[in-house]
C-alpha cells in the first residue's frame, strides 16, 4: 500500500516535471517580440487536430539535421526561433472562428504588425500580418478561416518565404495538406 | 583427564577425528593400556563425540516463528506514515537527483526520434504557409487579372513582395 503511494508521488513527480518544462519552452517563446496568442477555441471547436510547438533548441537540432541533406534548408530553419501551428475543425458554424480572427487582428494592429495580404469573404478569411524591426523580420502570422478549418501559424523569427516551396520539396515528407 | 595435558587432549582428539597418524595413533593406544586414566579419558571423549552425533536441530513451529518475526515490528514506536522510515528518506532524497538528471537531459538531448518528429511537424507547418500563399495568390489572381499571374508564384513570398501595394489599396 505504502509502495503504491510511493510510485504514484514519483510518477506524478516525472510528470509534473516534464509539463513544466514544456510550459517553460512556450513561456521563453512568449517572451519574444515575434510570439502572437491566439486564444483557446477548444471550448468551441474541442481540441486542435494539429497542435505544434517548436521551440529555438529543437529547431536547432532539426537545422543541424538537415545540413548534410541540403544546406539550403537548414540556413532557412537556423533563422527560425520559434514556430507555432493550431489548427481546429469545424463541424458547424465558423462564426466563433471568425471572431477569433477579429480579435487576433485588432490586437496584430496595435502592437506594430503590418498587413501583408486580406482575404475577406463570406466563405473564406485569409490574413498574413508580418512584425518587422529595423529591417529583420521578427514574425509572420497566417490565419485561415474557412468552413472547414480554423489555421493559426506564427513564425518567429527571419522567414523568406520565396525559399519556402523548394524546402518543402526537401523534407520528402507527405504532409497531409493539399495546396493545389 | 584434568591430570592430561592440552597436547594429550589434543592428541585423543585426534584419534577420534581420525587425524592422527598410525605412528602416533599406536603410540596413543600403547600408553592407554598402561594408562587408566588416559584410557579413561579416550573413552569418555569417545561417548562425548557419539552424544553430540546424535543431537538433531529442531525446527521450531510455525506459529513461533511468526510471533518472533512479529516482535521488531510490534516494538517500532512511529504511528501513521512514518516519513523517516529508510524508504521514504530514499525517495525524498531521489527528488533532487530527478530533478537535475532531467534539467540535464531534458533540453539538450533530444532523441533521433523526437528531432524526426519535430522536422515532419515544421514540414506541416510550412505546408499549411505554403497553403495560404497559394490561396491567396489565386485570390488575387481572380481580382487583378491574368496579367499578374506570372508574377504570383503561389508562395507567400511572391505575395508578399508583389501584392503590399495591392493590399494597401484595398484597405484605403
Amino acid at each position: 500500500m505504502k509502495r503504491s503511494v510511493m510510485k504514484k508521488l514519483i510518477t506524478g513527480l516525472f510528470c509534473g516535471l516534464l509539463s513544466l518544462s514544456a510550459s517553460a519552452q512556450e513561456d521563453e517563446l512568449k517572451d519574444l517580440p515575434g510570439y502572437v496568442d491566439f486564444g483557446d477555441l477548444s471550448a468551441l471547436y474541442g481540441e486542435p487536430k494539429i497542435i505544434i510547438n517548436l521551440g529555438g533548441t529543437m529547431l536547432n537540432f532539426v537545422s543541424m539535421m538537415s545540413s548534410a541533406e541540403s544546406p539550403e534548408t537548414a540556413e532557412l530553419i537556423s533563422r527560425l526561433k520559434g514556430i507555432r501551428v493550431q489548427i481546429y475543425t469545424i463541424n458547424e458554424s465558423s462564426d466563433a472562428a471568425k471572431r477569433q480572427f477579429s480579435k487576433v487582428k485588432d490586437k496584430l494592429k496595435s502592437s506594430g504588425w503590418e498587413p501583408i495580404v486580406q482575404i475577406n469573404e463570406d466563405h473564406e478569411q485569409v490574413l498574413i500580418y508580418m512584425k518587422m524591426s529595423g529591417g529583420d523580420m521578427e514574425g509572420l502570422t497566417v490565419m485561415v478561416v474557412d468552413e472547414e478549418e480554423a489555421v493559426f501559424v506564427n513564425v518567429i523569427g527571419q522567414l523568406n518565404p520565396a525559399e519556402l516551396g523548394k524546402v518543402l520539396k526537401t523534407f520528402n515528407v507527405d504532409v497531409g495538406v493539399d495546396v493545389d | 583427564m584434568n591430570t592430561y595435558d592440552d597436547k594429550r587432549e589434543q592428541q585423543i582428539n585426534a584419534l577420534l577425528d581420525g587425524e592422527l597418524d598410525k605412528a602416533a595413533a599406536d603410540a596413543l593406544k600403547s600408553a592407554a593400556t598402561d594408562d587408566r586414566e588416559l584410557a579413561r579419558a579416550i573413552i569418555e571423549a569417545y561417548q562425548l563425540q557419539q552424544a553430540m552425533d546424535g543431537i538433531h536441530v529442531e525446527r521450531a513451529p510455525v506459529s513461533l516463528r511468526k510471533r518472533l518475526r512479529a516482535i521488531p515490528r510490534k516494538q517500532r514506536t512511529a504511528p501513521g506514515i512514518g516519513w523517516f522510515q529508510p524508504r521514504w528518506v530514499v525517495a525524498l532524497a531521489a527528488i533532487p537527483l530527478v530533478i537535475v538528471a532531467l534539467s540535464v537531459m531534458q533540453p539538450n538531448t533530444p532523441s533521433a526520434s523526437e528531432i524526426a518528429n519535430a522536422r515532419q511537424q515544421l514540414a506541416v507547418a510550412f505546408a499549411y504557409l505554403d497553403k495560404a500563399g497559394v490561396m491567396t495568390g489565386r485570390r488575387i489572381e481572380q481580382t487583378v487579372g491574368y496579367t499578374m499571374a506570372d508574377a504570383i508564384t503561389g508562395s507567400v513570398n511572391s505575395v508578399i513582395k508583389l501584392h503590399h501595394e495591392t493590399s494597401r489599396e484595398k484597405e484605403a
